[in-house]
């Protein structure tokens, strides 16, 4: 058997007007019409949505869909100390774009960055819930520094204010924190880096589970050393990283896997009997039992009827490694 | 001569009496034919506007564009359009999705550049979506190879190219904002591109935005198009400098208001940056217009910025002597 889990995003609003609530809100707050209060309570009905959705599909383990992020990069970046938020940026390959946090002196937490949204979450989930962070390196280098000599002081920063984030997300009772780097998959050469500032989050962690998603692409060619990241689980993007996946077969893994399998960028659908196959592959080189199997990226770039199918695609093709296995 | 002539990217905003239009038509509330008459009575309006202040060479505005890649899907065969994902911020929009086999059933935007260019002497770009921008915003569930889907949107979007340029277009512009998603992916890019302009006598632009032109520079002279419209003022004209020292052999138009802010910028701030532009690039060869498409702004933010642009533009050619 695998278990099942979400990388983090979810579709804001559906296509039937009632699924619209949240775009309707942001609309309404651009206008003055309501207050930040009322769109913040609208923030936290579609969050209850997004995980009854989750937990109707029978997801094992689930995210609050990143529901009240502006984006991945200010949504974390745009809380820390001497911080300010730029212009639009492209977020990787996608259409998609993120305000460019822009560090104009030395960063550290000042406050909450998602550990009021986790514990809403938490309180509102079937399923036990993951607190998603990006991760210090994809940030800082997508953030534009105005203040460290290196990227790496910058990084570095991060990780401590970030650490701080996982204390108190654990003293609030997370038992699984994710870290995002989906830089890794552009810039292999960072891998020393995202060891060095997980080393200072996996010290705040006491013994919530830590995992490293990597996504937008392969890790292939650093994937032996990987191995030796301070994480607890390990996440891959198969699909797009489609090229890690003869490492994965070849090597095995020694922690914990997320399989990336289920194409979170694009409809088609896969069959969850070629899945559950491919994912049985690796039945004597990785612990199955405590590794999950995932979409490849966060959900949020399929319109939501699909995403909802991905993830009863995800379930089935769980339940027939259940089977196979 | 020939200096600084004007131009625009694409998009306009939409008057408010066809955003109600267009919602009432989405609800089956009014009838096609219906919310044609008043695309084409904004169309008109926006081309009496360019005309008054002086713009050279005309858009018409895409007034009848929803999205600009599900507008090019919609009208071929072999796609369905998706349920609504989201681009940024409170901005959606449906995406193509390729079921079957791709198919061009006839013209798609050749009405519409005849309605424009039929109410004005100054020429009105032909506009097409270029191919590796409606694959990469597509999902695909029929080829299951991106340059496979891009080549098959390449060979159908010449057709509207000729199609428009029998019609009568002087000049077509291929926008690919998609341009930098993938490093890697640049010669695929620079192939369909070439299947687009192929034998075209019009003369051809390319448009992209929002990328790190740093990354594609080295292609910016194997793009095949006569003309680059690039976004300039929103990467703070950081540009500039490479141009210098790696010459473009094209020309260029050169974004000098940003389409993503309300702020207007001053005349005084755009002849600045014409005038920085100008110590790269020879006047005629150098178009100015604004960053992008300027839908997202509000009419009036669209009118004033497009204002201050020509005032701007032809204050320098004066100081230039060049009017």
């Amino acid at each position: 058997m695998v278990l099942t889990t979400v990388v983090g995003s979810y579709p804001r609003i559906g296509d039937n007007p009632g699924d619209q609530a949240l775009r309707r809100a942001i609309g309404r707050l651009d206008r003055g019409e309501i207050a930040e209060e009322e769109l913040r309570s609208v923030e936290r009905e579609t969050v209850k949505v997004v995980l009854r959705e989750q937990n109707d599909a029978g997801i094992d383990l689930v995210t609050d869909g990143e529901i009240s992020w502006y984006d991945s990069q200010s949504h974390i970046a745009g809380k820390l100390a001497s911080v300010e938020i730029n212009g639009l940026a492209r977020y990787f390959d996608t259409n998609t774009y993120y305000r460019q946090p822009v560090v104009r002196g030395p960063v550290s937490r000042k406050g909450p960055l998602v550990v009021d949204e986790w514990k809403f979450a938490k309180a509102n989930s079937r399923a036990p819930v993951k607190a998603v962070l990006t991760g210090p390196v994809t940030l800082a280098a997508l953030s534009e520094n105005k203040h460290y000599h290196t990227t790496k002081a910058l990084a570095i920063d991060l990780a401590t204010a970030l650490g701080d984030e996982v204390e108190a997300l654990v003293a609030a009772g997370a038992s699984h924190v994710q870290i995002d780097e989906p830089i890794l998959t552009r810039h292999p050469e960072h891998l020393s880096l995202v060891s060095e500032t997980l080393e200072r989050i996996r010290s705040r962690k006491k013994a919530s589970s830590l995992t490293l998603f990597t996504f937008f692409g392969d890790v292939a060619k650093i994937y032996r050393d990987l191995a030796d990241v301070p994480a607890d689980v390990l996440g891959f993007d198969l699909v797009q990283g489609s090229a890690t996946w003869p490492a994965l077969v070849k090597h095995g893994s020694t922690k914990p896997v997320v399989l990336g399998l289920i194409d979170a960028r694009n409809t088609k659908e896969e069959d969850p009997e070629t899945i559950a196959k491919k994912v049985s592959d690796l039945r004597s080189s990785v612990d199955l039992k405590a590794s999950y199997l995932a979409p490849s990226n966060g959900l949020e770039f399929l319109p939501r009827d699909r995403a909802r199918r991905k993830l009863r695609i995800l379930r089935a093709a769980a339940d027939a490694v259940g089977v196979a296995g | 001569m020939k200096a600084l002539l004007t131009t625009s990217v694409g998009s306009f905003p939409k008057p408010e009496y066809l955003t109600r239009a267009r919602t009432k038509a989405s609800k089956g509330e009014l009838s096609p034919e219906e919310l044609r008459v008043l695309e084409e009575k904004a169309t008109t309006e926006w081309i009496r506007f360019q005309e008054e202040i002086g713009i050279d060479v005309l858009v018409d505005g895409e007034q009848y564009r929803g999205d600009m890649a599900t507008y090019f899907a919609e009208n071929l065969e072999g796609t369905e359009i998706s349920g609504l994902v989201r681009s940024y911020g409170n901005r959606y929009y449906k995406k193509p999705v390729i079921v079957d086999e791709l198919r061009r059933r006839g013209p798609i935007s050749v009405e519409w550049f005849r309605l424009a260019q039929g109410q004005t002497k100054k020429p009105v770009k032909g506009m097409i979506t270029g191919p590796y921008t409606m694959m990469d915003w597509s999902f695909d569930e029929y080829y299951g190879s991106r340059e496979e889907a891009c080549l098959a949107f390449a060979k159908l979007l010449h057709e509207e190219a000729v199609a428009l340029e029998s019609a009568g277009a002087k000049v077509i512009q291929v926008d690919e904002p998609a341009l930098s998603s993938r490093f890697d992916e640049l010669p695929l890019l620079v192939k369909a591109v070439g299947t687009v302009t192929k034998g075209l006598e019009a003369s051809t632009v390319l448009h992209t935005c929002y990328g790190n032109y740093n990354e594609i520079f080295e292609y910016f002279n194997k793009l095949p198009v006569d003309q680059l419209d690039l976004e300039m003022s929103n990467s703070g004209l950081d540009l500039l400098d490479r141009f210098k020292r790696e010459p473009l052999k094209k020309e260029i138009a050169f974004g000098v208001v940003d389409v993503h802010t309300h702020v207007i910028e001053p005349e005084s701030l755009i002849r600045e940056r014409i005038e920085k532009a100008l110590t790269i690039f020879a006047p005629s060869k150098l178009f100015i217009d604004p960053d992008c498409g300027l839908k997202t702004r509000s009419v009036e933010e669209a009118k004033a910025k497009l204002k201050n642009m020509t005032a701007a533009t032809q204050s320098v050619r004066k100081s230039h002597g060049w009017t």
